[in-house]
């Protein structure tokens, strides 16, 4: 993906006042940043404003790229670390109830649940105010886990590289998570 | 039972699969805004880099000119007959010596 423009001539342009640089430097980094933003965070959070913020920080640091990796690699991090303070900054972790589903999602959840059949199409967006609502009593560095591993079926190894941690302690998380998540799922 | 908790939560989480999916180009109006305020930003940086040098220049000057009174007025008060500690208590208590 990197190779659909000169990023470092774009770096050494930016460096010099080119604001153009800047420019094709957000247009390549935004699809990057909106997946993360979209896929960490609940559905509902100002996803715009918390992308302008992660491309201020991306701007700022600059500086500390170093060119050794890919800078959508660089840049992921950096947008992983910033959902993950701004989950931490909600801190509220309720439980979810059935009785705290909409009507919408309880079809979701009976159709996915009990009955084993597939939801429909529309239910997208139930489907996915659901998982935000099971995910959402989990701690932010699990649920990032989670839909790595899951939804994106990333390896451990891709883990490890985007957020730092080694790959042990992403194993005893993903072991002590998977309980967690079956518990709550049983719940409903 | 957990084998099938677990396909489960799979399904559903195929489900919701559209919604995660990023958008591949910035909304009308996203990179003028975002160029923008990376302008005000990096002028607010650059005033803010412009106020601390000068503080910093004004701090080392303060000091230089201390430095400079102390060391001139140590220089002056060398030349007395007594020591320091015995010459302050001659002032301090105002002793007449002849």
């Amino acid at each position: 993906m990197d190779e659909a423009i000169d990023v470092d001539g774009c770096l050494q342009r930016w460096k010099k006042g080119d604001e153009s640089a800047a420019e094709e430097l957000i247009q390549h980094l935004y699809p990057v940043i909106s997946k993360i933003v979209r896929t960490h965070l609940p559905r509902r959070d100002d996803e715009k404003d918390l992308v302008q913020e992660i491309l201020m920080k991306t701007f700022s640091r600059l500086h500390q790229y170093k060119g050794d990796a890919p800078i959508t690699h660089w840049v992921s991090r950096l947008a992983l670390t910033t959902c993950l303070d701004r989950l931490r900054a909600q801190k509220i972790r309720p439980e979810v109830r059935r009785a705290d589903l909409t009507p919408e999602e309880s079809d979701v959840f009976d159709a996915a649940w009990l009955t084993g059949s597939s939801p429909d199409a529309g239910d997208a967006i139930a489907a996915r105010d659901l998982v935000d609502k099971i995910l959402a009593s989990l701690s932010p560095e699990d649920r990032s886990l989670i839909l790595m591993v899951d939804l994106e079926g990333r390896s451990l190894q891709e883990i490890s590289e985007t957020t730092g941690w080694s790959i042990s302690k992403i194993k005893m998380r993903l072991f002590r998570v998977r309980p967690q998540l079956r518990q709550m799922i049983h719940k409903l | 039972m957990n084998t099938n908790e677990d396909q489960k939560w799979q399904d559903l989480l195929l489900h919701s699969t559209p919604t995660f999916a990023g958008e591949a180009a910035p909304p009308y109006g996203f990179v003028t805004g975002t160029l923008a305020r990376l302008r005000t930003e990096t002028r607010q940086q650059e005033e803010f880099e412009r106020i601390g040098w000068r503080a910093l220049l004004a701090s080392l000057a303060a000091l230089v000119i201390a430095a400079t009174v102390t060391l001139s007025m140590n220089y002056m008060d060398r030349g007395g007959d007594f020591e320091p500690g015995v010459r302050s208590l001659v002032q301090m208590e105002n002793i007449q010596v002849s």
